[in-house]
């Protein structure tokens, strides 16, 4: 049944968010830092001075924060909370609101990471299927060695020497930074193609660092479809070569890389920590690095289940859009 | 390069076992065939070797630490690697670094695999309750993204509490559920094979059947699941020492980075004091991505019949 | 009351940084509205006020004007105070004057520190104490008023100086309440204070900008309608007197535009300065990003560069200069001597042989070989050596106590034979160990500016068989951590002592506040002779021989007890880029003597001599 195959994935989903939302609760909790206190000894050390009664105005946050309470009922305050829509108030930063950093975070995650995840993943896909198909020209295939290599470089790493070399040593980008000095966010084209030059060095790294996991998996499911009778039988139909290699062969090897990519949406805001970091992005990866070294847990809780929904929802998009993909599967009867 | 020319008459297992060549000459015949699993661990002897004859011959006890050496040494003859800035001589770091890297690693890889095959099969030979509450588990762990879980987890301890073990074992927590997942559709196939009902027929115990005739049969998923785990282990433990959240004092290929960042030394002009440790790196993973391309052609025969 | 209960009081406080919010709320109409605040629980709260605060232009960005390249000063800022947008009251919890608010407010007196002047500012001329420093007269400079135009009166002085006596939640309360009986006004222009005890510092350290200290003064006619001033975060457009307004906050960037009716320009007391524009912008943690972008002309100045990152960027650009040009040490001497402290109340840094260990195993000179390049920046003194300090430090009374205690020298034997006195033995790890336990000696210190020496210290006294743990701990608590007296070694300044030593005997004389370390007072030292002896000094000023004398014998408890372990002096090394502007403060170039920290006080006296290149 559909409907049921859909309740089941439905299920599921809620489950996945719902048990990484109790982990992730759970653990800043372990630990016997108090973000509260640290903001406070971080304002007594740039004024040269802490305040009389700070440990009451500590008192009193926690009491506002609700984090005087028993651990088991700020959890489930806490998922009641998430449930009408309400992430919080951040620790560090507050009177900001979680979602309020999250959406004032969200467009730069948004445009670099979404945009280099489907450059990447279009980009490798064509290599790895290329490579993988006896008609390419040699160099493709000898493509796929620096790509293998690449894959396996840390994109925080060719974040490090691209700064090293195009930015500094060529200056032909800038060094970090979301945009210019001195401008202002607005929706103009000049500022957003400066937003966009700022953008080029992360992307590169971000891509070439993934670029190879593409197209090997891509290549393997190309080499694997090649013995399939209908290529051969397609083949032997006397079709272009062009329409076999986009109608039979990359349709078909796409579709477990399509699985792929919406994991993909969710590991690459996390390997984003890293880069976002390293350029100085105010993206949802800076933001939730910045929670994590001062323990705002409201932050780390708010980013995470964000980023979980997101991979869970995308998953569960794929897979009622596969069937439109993949004409041999249909969720009538198991 | 490697995989790709990795060109040869299709190896067929009923061929080889006509023609009784000796187990070596089969391997080495097979090893000329997989040259990715080759170089894979050829740099991987190589970096064995440099970590082994390196604390042979150099104290790294003393050298490997700050105050040891003149600092801020290009490469010489003195200092092949040259020393940082804090007086640390780089050979001797990298010696120490690699191998506690390493060690990060294996030890997330072996807990990570060691998890994996014990759940695998449990799940897959007994099935019922025990397989659906795995694989519920599994399912619902996978989708989580393990890096973010380790930096939680990393800034949430104690600061003086965070040792190259502790950071293993932190690395491993998340690290056991896709091997889980492999070993259970494995023995799920293997199961149903012919040896293995002949096995059961034969008399053998459930014990007998999964030593004797299943876990061999899976060696080269084990082996892969354990490289992977090792792989994830490295990068997890690269990815905390990068935020700072390592430990300082025990030279690790993270740390040595993040040190050298710390002092600003490409700017500075001290290039080889990040080189080394990113060249150490990328050698580890790429030997690893090659020696798991390797096992998966070993284990799935289909992937070699390439061009 | 029982702790956790929150007062009326506290209540307020708190809502001090709900204002904040609410002033982010009106910057920024299309944002949620701000969270419900705690004032906005008890409508009797007076959050309202802040919430009051009007619409600022400055959020909407294209309203800003353009402003050529070089009428624009970018500086580099790397801490986390862009982030209390609109806290703009030198009142408000939570301000603070280093993101260039210090250009929102003149204060008095100006102290420039190379030259020794005091500049009087708001005020007309120098303050005239009575025979026994019981009094001092404030006389007004004529024209002075705030930027919606209200004049600046002696109602405004006397106000700020009785809040601050009356007002225990203010920063400031400490330094004036044991002092301060009365600020009266004598006339619109004259202020006059009354003293409980002599008090020769008063003006120099409380009215006087000079490093982080010293504080303006605050309008009258806009605080006294608060009900807690604390509570007031201020806003972008709070009436100021400094010459710049604030047209854009963000957790980024601020930018500041020159006010052209700021009243030193209109007096003609001040010419215009060049700099139209100032841009605060925030900069990461990787210090060789910030020099590239220095390199790059990108910034204009940024802070704290290490020995050899300021070199290479002079290497690198020869438009850019240093404190002393192309000569080591590429810097000036900061009043932030460095030091190892430690919790004295807990075990085992209770026990004054094992501090005394601590201190035998460092080595001092290789500290200056490996990480200062042969410069001598390591001290054995908690003051910076500035003429008068230096005169101190070599006087016969000190030197004496040097040669008593040999505060520098280097001695792993006696340090190993003060431990084994203490109890200790060494463990198979070769460390120090008494009933199973090490010395916690772990060392923490500020990512970025400790990174270069706190790696080398923690090997010296891993060495000596101290336990430093898994290294340097670089993390955000760490700060945290010191203020509660955690176990463990802390690298940390005083900022304290310019003139004369004072200022640093008192630190070491704050008590902690519940269980936070009082004005970084770190160490816990609590001695009542010392703080007799303390209290004593006040009321003589520097140079009066019984004040010498005194000063000598605090100077004996600090090596006999051993109060921290004295490291380096600190340097400020501040890229100075002339490609778009130049006149920056130098040892060639004195000025009017400001020193170059353009986050301090006396930040907008240093944009203010600016000129554009070419």
């Amino acid at each position: 049944m559909r409907l049921g195959y859909l309740v089941r994935r439905i299920l599921f989903l809620i489950a996945v968010v719902w048990v990484a939302a109790t982990i992730v609760f759970f653990i800043p909790r372990l630990s016997a830092r108090n973000p509260i206190r640290e903001r406070f000894a971080e304002i007594a050390r740039s004024t040269g001075f802490a305040p009389k009664d700070l440990e009451q105005i500590i008192a009193a946050y926690e009491v506002k924060f609700g984090l005087d309470k028993p651990l088991l009922q700020q959890y489930i305050e806490y998922m009641a909370g998430v449930l009408r829509g309400d992430l919080g108030p951040s620790l560090t930063r507050y009177p900001k609101t979680v979602l309020e950093l999250i959406f004032s975070a969200l467009p730069w995650t948004i445009v670099l990471l979404m945009l280099t995840t489907l450059i990447s993943f279009a980009l490798g896909n064509l290599l790895g299927a290329l490579a993988s198909w006896p008609r390419s020209p040699k160099f493709v295939k000898g493509l796929m060695a620096p790509l293998m290599m690449l894959q396996a470089v840390p994109a925080y790493l060719l974040g490090l020497l691209l700064i090293f070399f195009i930015a500094f040593r060529l200056k032909l980008l800038p060094m970090g930074g979301a945009y210019s000095q001195g401008v202002t966010p607005s929706l103009t084209l000049e500022f957003i193609l400066d937003a966009a030059r700022h953008q080029i060095l992360p992307a590169i790294s971000l891509i070439l660092a993934s670029l190879g996991f593409w197209a090997l998996g891509m290549r393997g499911m190309g080499i694997t479809i090649q013995g399939e009778d209908y290529v051969n039988f397609a083949e032997h139909k006397g079709l272009h070569p062009r329409t076999i290699f986009t109608q039979y062969y990359v349709r078909n090897a796409l579709l477990p890389q399509i699985t792929g990519l919406a994991l993909a949406f969710g590991s690459v805001i996390v390997s984003g920590v890293l880069v976002e970091q390293l350029y100085g992005l105010p993206g949802l990866g800076g933001l939730l690095g910045d929670a994590i070294l001062k323990n705002d847990y409201f932050v780390i809780y708010g980013i995470t289940l964000f980023v979980i929904l997101s991979i869970a929802v995308l998953m569960f998009i794929v897979d009622l859009i596969y069937p439109l993909l993949d004409p041999r599967i249909r969720y009538e009867s198991r | 390069m490697t995989q790709i020319a990795a060109v040869g008459p299709k190896p067929d297992a009923q061929e080889i076992r006509y023609e009784h060549p000796s187990r070596l000459t089969l391997t080495r015949r097979y090893l000329r065939r997989n040259k990715s699993l080759v170089l894979g661990l050829a740099i991987v002897i190589a970096l064995t070797l440099f970590t082994v004859i390196g604390s042979l011959t150099i104290d790294t006890e003393k050298r490997a630490y700050p105050l040891a050496v003149k600092p801020k040494q290009p490469p010489s003859a003195e200092y092949p690697l040259g020393t940082d800035f804090f007086g640390r001589d780089l050979l001797a770091v990298m010696v120490r670094g690699i191998w506690q890297t390493a060690v990060i690693g294996l030890i997330a890889g072996a807990i990570g695999t060691g998890v994996g095959v014990i759940l695998g099969f449990l799940s897959a030979y007994y099935g019922g309750v025990v397989d659906t509450i795995i694989r519920a588990v599994t399912e619902v762990l996978l989708p989580i993204p393990a890096f973010l879980i380790l930096v939680i987890i990393a800034g949430s301890i104690d600061r003086k509490s965070v040792t190259i073990y502790t950071m293993a074992l932190i690395v491993s927590l998340l690290a056991w559920m896709g091997p889980t997942r492999v070993m259970r559709a494995q023995v799920l196939t293997l199961k149903e094979r012919l040896f293995v009902n002949v096995a059961r027929l034969s008399g053998m115990s459930n014990l007998e059947i999964i030593f004797k005739e299943i876990l061999p049969n899976m060696l080269p998923f084990i082996l892969a699941s354990f490289v992977s785990g090792v792989f994830a282990g490295i990068f997890g433990s690269f990815g905390l020492s990068v935020l700072g959240l390592g430990p300082l004092r025990e030279p690790l290929i993270g740390n040595t980075i993040w040190f050298a960042q710390q002092q600003a030394a490409f700017f500075n002009g001290w290039w080889w004091w990040p080189l080394w440790p990113s060249l150490a790196l990328v050698l580890i993973f790429v030997s690893l991505t090659l020696i798991n391309v390797g096992l998966d052609e070993l284990a799935n025969p289909r992937v070699r019949r390439t061009e | 009351m029982t702790k956790n209960k929150i007062t009326r009081r506290q209540l307020l406080r708190l809502s001090a940084l709900a204002g904040t919010g609410a002033v982010i709320a009106a910057c920024a109409p299309a944002t949620p509205a701000a969270p419900a605040a705690p004032a906005a629980e008890q409508p009797a709260q007076p959050a309202a006020p802040a919430a009051e605060a009007t619409p600022t232009p400055a959020a909407e960005a294209p309203q800003i004007p353009e402003v050529p390249r070089n009428r624009t000063v970018i500086m580099g800022w790397g801490a986390s105070d862009f982030d209390n947008i609109g806290v703009t009251s030198p009142f408000a919890a939570g301000h603070n004057h280093q993101n260039f608010n210090s250009s929102l407010w003149d204060p008095l007196y100006y102290w420039a520190a190379f030259s020794d002047t005091v500049y009087p500012w708001l005020a007309a001329g120098d303050p005239e104490y009575n025979a026994d420093f019981t009094e001092v007269t404030i006389k007004l400079r004529d024209g002075i008023e705030w930027s919606d135009g209200t004049p600046i009166t002696s109602k405004d002085v006397v106000f700020t100086v009785n809040t601050w006596r009356d007002n225990d939640k203010l920063d400031y309360h400490s330094r004036v309440a044991p002092y301060v009986k009365e600020a009266v006004a004598v006339d619109d222009k004259t202020v006059k204070i009354i003293f409980k005890q002599p008090s020769p510092r008063f003006v120099f350290d409380v009215l006087t900008a000079h490093f982080d200290t010293g504080r303006p003064i605050v309008p009258a006619h806009v605080l006294e309608k608060q009900a807690d001033v604390t509570a007031f975060p201020g806003g972008l457009d709070m009436p100021h007197s400094g010459p710049y307004n604030i047209v854009s906050w963000t957790n980024n960037q601020k930018i500041f535009d020159l006010r052209e009716d700021w009243w030193a320009i209109k007096t003609g007391f001040q010419p215009v300065p060049e700099a139209k524009r100032v841009i605060m912008q925030r900069i990461g943690d990787d210090m060789g990003v910030v020099a590239q972008r220095v390199v790059n002309n990108e910034l204009d100045t940024a802070l704290d560069f290490r020995n050899d990152i300021i070199a290479n960027i002079l290497k690198q650009n020869p438009k850019v200069t240093t404190h002393t040009g192309q000569n080591e040490p590429h810097g000036y001497l900061d009043w932030w001597p460095n030091a190892l402290w430690m919790n004295l109340e807990i075990e085992p840094f209770s026990d004054v042989r094992v501090r005394r260990a601590i201190n035998r195993a460092v080595n001092r000179d290789q500290i200056d070989e490996v990480v200062y390049g042969g410069a001598k920046v390591s001290t054995i003194y908690p003051f910076p050596l500035y003429p008068p300090l230096q005169k101190f430090a070599d006087s016969p009374g000190v030197q004496a106590l040097v040669e008593k205690y040999q505060p520098r020298k280097f001695d792993l034997e006696e340090s190993a034979k003060l431990m084994e006195e203490a109890g200790y033995k060494k463990n198979a790890d070769g460390l120090w160990e008494k009933d199973g336990k090490t010395v916690p000696a772990q060392i923490s210190g500020f990512a970025g500016i400790h990174a270069d020496i706190v790696p080398v210290l923690a090997e010296m006294l891993r060495q000596a068989g101290f336990d430093t743990g898994e290294g340097p701990d670089f993390s955000p608590e760490a700060y945290n951590n010191m203020a509660q007296g955690r176990p463990g070694l802390y690298m940390f300044g005083h900022g304290a002592s310019l003139r004369d030593p004072f200022a640093v005997f008192e630190l070491f004389n704050t008590k902690p506040t519940g269980n936070v370390a009082g004005s970084n007072n770190f160490s816990r030292y609590n001695n009542p002779e010392f703080e007799k002896l303390v209290l004593e000094m006040a009321k003589y000023p520097a140079g009066d021989p019984k004040f010498d004398e005194l000063a000598v014998q605090a100077m004996e408890f600090y090596y006999k007890d051993v109060i921290n372990v004295p490291i380096i002096q600190w340097l400020h090394r501040i890229a100075y880029n002339q490609t778009y502007w130049v006149n920056w403060p130098t040892e060639t170039n004195v000025g009017e003597g400001y020193n170059g920290a353009f986050w301090h006080w006396t930040g907008p006296r240093v944009i203010a001599a600016l000129k554009p290149a070419g």
